[in-house]
């Protein structure tokens, strides 16, 4: 019942998301403003339906309504209420449902902190969202319906939540990267809205920064998630794998961080108005790819649900829908934007155009490796290729140390020409000592260094001292200094944030250590400067699944400490999975994972050392908080 | 120059260095970074001790493990031809006889596959899509 509830509201929702988004043409057509003046109410009205609507799948998740296909696939009665909770977004169907609900969100977002405004310019822009809205909505109920029943006779039993999802950073992690996701289409439709109305000033610029900074922030977060998640739960120890689905988040977040700097530009200066229209429909267009990959299963991925063509024909027409439409819109309207202004080849603006040039290409080459295996496969007959990691790594290392560059000479680049820049003695030396002192530390934790940890180091010390000793060195006191860093706090953060990331991976890509051994009861194994010991073997029991556990102690020096490797048996699906063992400290993880019995009494272990892998975490934690610093600033300033 | 035009070279420029150089660094890591696909059955058409990905179902009762080590042989089929796969390692969770899985490494000159890595995906309904369509193409 709750279910057929839920689904009528899903129906409601695309009624009226469908009035919203095309009101605008009534208007045209009646030239009567009460087709503007509706768009508003109708929108949250939209936002409304589908909360409900969700608010009903998560209640038949949590009654166990296994008459509902979705959730007799992706729930259980042995399942943990909160498991039970996440599950809703779990797969595809319910994944989707809360995308909706996330751009929903901030549609309505939009429309409180623009309720005051030009009411031609937010109608125009709601009703873009709607459209996309809409789409969303018919995809869901057209090919992925959460609520369709399996009648007339229900199971009794769920499959079970996929246990690999049985967690709690999985739990935050989609609704995090939906909202970077969907947020997207704010600036898509303020971009729209504006080509429509020709009002592209100032205001525009700020009202687009505040989205993509807020998009750019979840995505952030969500990735990071997503990154700490495999990390922890896959059992490899490794932090990225290059896998599509990640490239598929990593794209639009280069993009959104793209617009958002160009969009200073645009703020402050009236410049690059063109670039940063064309930019915020480039990030929509990698969200609803990122979208059709992940969900159209076409990819070799560990997201990849199921094959169905079907799904991603749809998706492709919303895709060509939208960015097509949008681009032929753009190449008809963009030519009668003003404002040109020259400016110097050292200065603000120039740098930012190349900050921007390499991060869209970056993007972009990023896009084309993740996609190549599709190309190959249709000029080549069938034959089926992947793109290795080694490509991305390649590509990314060049582009890595030039923006790193910029990011450490930007602040003392003035806006159109720049005046003093007494290059050598402040950042050259400031970041030169840093360097050393760098150095210096990480050869006594580590007792050796090589080109890749000295290429490392040198951008954090270059960002570091271009973002933060360089203010501290020039304010004369500590009120002014106070100052300075108040007024740069979100963008000292997401740059510090970067610099910490740079040298975490850095380090970790250099330091690792890892090896695949068999050990006896009792027996140890020396891995660096660390013995790891096999205590013994214990079997026990967790809310619905079995567990057989290693116990390890680390020594180094003294016991650090004594840890539990697990394999777990979820007794819902007979399905195995390996919950590796970690001891995280401020300089290194102490990583194990269980393998199988190869003997009497054996059994392998995959034992690594991964240094300050948590400083990759704790730097996108900071570059997210900077943008959310930021674009909370800019909300005041609306 | 006129200023404007001036600075439009440059912009033309830097955006025209940044294409050459990703493109030329996409040409490099592709040349070197692809990794062909095949079912065991035309495996005849793959060169030897170069890195490929090989793909199938585990044959039932074909797994043998080296005692006390962490070396394993097993044989993935298409249900056309077999394939035997060695491996030095862990394998996944997910690996099991009638399992689809993937492996990465190089075939020898006695027509062994010597895996550096085998990938099982995560759901035990999950097919590998080259593996599924491999099995497909045979039936």
């Amino acid at each position: 019942m709750i279910a057929e509830i839920g689904h009528l509201l899903l129906i409601g929702s695309l009624v009226v998301s469908f009035l919203a988004g095309f009101s605008p043409l009534l208007r045209f057509l009646t030239k009567d403003d009460f087709f503007y003046e509706v768009i508003s109410p109708l929108n949250n009205l939209v936002f409304l339906l589908i909360f409900l609507s969700f608010v009903s799948l998560i209640y038949s998740f949590l009654i166990d309504d296994f008459s509902v296909a979705y959730i007799a696939n992706n729930s259980n009665t042995l399942l943990p209420v909160y498991y039970k909770l996440a599950a809703t977004w779990g797969a595809h169907e319910g994944s989707l449902l809360l995308w909706i609900l996330c751009l929903c969100f901030w549609s309505t977002s939009y429309f409180f902190l623009n309720r005051k405004k030009d009411v031609e310019f937010v109608a125009l822009t709601l009703s873009v969202l709607n459209q996309i809205i809409f789409a969303f909505i018919a995809f869901t109920l057209f090919t992925s319906n959460p609520f369709e029943r399996l009648l007339p006779i229900a199971p009794f039993e769920g499959a079970d939540l996929n246990p690999l999802l049985q967690d709690f950073a999985f739990t935050i992690h989609p609704p995090l990267l939906y909202l970077g996701y969907s947020g997207l289409a704010v600036p898509f439709a303020l971009s729209l809205s504006a080509l429509i109305s020709k009002k592209i000033d100032s205001i525009w610029a700020r009202d687009a920064r505040l989205w993509s900074l807020l998009s750019s922030g979840f995505l952030t977060l969500g990735i990071a998630l997503g990154s700490w998640w495999a990390y922890y739960e896959l059992g490899w120890g490794g932090w990225w794998f290059w896998d599509p689905v990640e490239n598929a988040a990593f794209v639009p977040w280069l993009i959104s961080v793209a617009m958002f700097h160009s969009l200073i530009v645009t703020e402050r200066r009236g410049l690059y108005k063109n670039w940063s229209i064309l930019l915020s429909i480039l990030a929509f267009a990698a969200s609803i790819l990122g979208t059709f990959l992940v969900r159209s299963g076409i990819l070799t991925s560990v997201h990849a649900f199921a094959l169905d063509p079907e799904r991603g024909v749809f998706i492709l027409a919303i895709f060509a829908y939208f960015i097509l439409g949008s681009l032929i819109f753009y190449s008809i309207m963009n030519n009668k934007l003003p404002g040109r202004s020259t400016y110097n080849m050292i200065s603000k603006e120039f740098g930012f155009l190349l900050n921007n040039i390499l991060l869209v290409i970056l993007a972009i080459s990023i896009m084309f490796g993740t996609l190549f295996p599709l190309i190959y496969e249709a000029i080549y007959d069938g034959e089926q290729i992947s793109v290795g990691a080694p490509y991305y790594e390649v590509l990314i290392l060049p582009f890595a140390i030039a923006l790193s560059f910029l990011q450490g000479v930007g602040l003392y680049l003035g806006w159109s020409s720049t005046r003093e820049f007494n290059f050598l003695n402040r950042v050259l030396i400031e970041s030169f000592s840093l360097f050393i002192v760098m150095s210096l530390l990480v050869f006594l934790i580590f007792g050796t260094l090589n080109w890749g940890t000295f290429l490392a180091i040198a951008m954090f010390s270059w960002i570091f001292s271009g973002n933060f000793i360089d203010m501290v060195y020039q304010s004369s006191q500590v009120k002014e200094l106070k100052l300075v860093l108040l007024r740069r706090l979100g963008m000292i953060s997401a740059h510090l944030g970067t610099a910490f990331l740079i040298l975490g991976v850095g380090i970790v890509t250099t330091f690792s250590l890892e090896r695949e051994v068999v050990l006896q009861k009792g027996e140890s194994y020396q891995l660096g400067s660390t013995n790891f010991v096999f205590k013994e073997i214990r079997e026990s029991k967790g809310p619905n699944y079995s567990v057989r556990s290693a116990a390890i102690e680390i020594r180094k020096g003294g016991l650090v400490d004594e840890i539990s490797a697990e394999k777990r048996n979820y007794l819902a699906s007979n399905q195995i999975l390996t919950e590796a063992a970690i001891k995280p400290t401020l300089l290194q993880d102490y990583y194990v994972t269980l393998g199988d019995q190869v003997g009497d009494g054996k059994w392998s272990f995959k034992l690594q050392i991964k240094p300050f892998i948590r400083w990759i975490w704790f730097g996108a934690i900071l570059i997210a908080l900077g943008t959310f610093v930021s674009s909370f600033r800019q909300t005041k300033r609306l | 120059m006129h200023p404007l035009r001036k600075q439009r070279l440059y912009v033309v420029l830097s955006i025209l260095l940044g294409t050459v150089i990703a493109a030329l660094l996409v040409f490099k890591g592709l040349s070197e970074n692809i990794n062909l696909f095949y079912s065991p059955s035309d495996l005849q058409k793959a060169q030897i001790n170069t890195q490929i990905r090989v793909g199938g179902m585990v044959r039932k009762d074909s797994i043998i493990r080296v005692e006390n080590s962490l070396r394993v042989s097993f044989v993935i089929t298409d249900f056309e031809e077999d394939l035997v796969v060695n491996y030095d390692g862990i394998l996944p969770d997910l690996f099991s006889e009638e399992a689809g899985i993937v492996a990465k490494g190089k075939i020898n000159e006695e027509g062994i596959f010597v895996a550096n890595e085998v990938l099982a995906k995560h759901d035990e309904n999950y097919m590998p899509p080259e593996v599924a369509k491999a099995l497909k193409d045979k039936k």
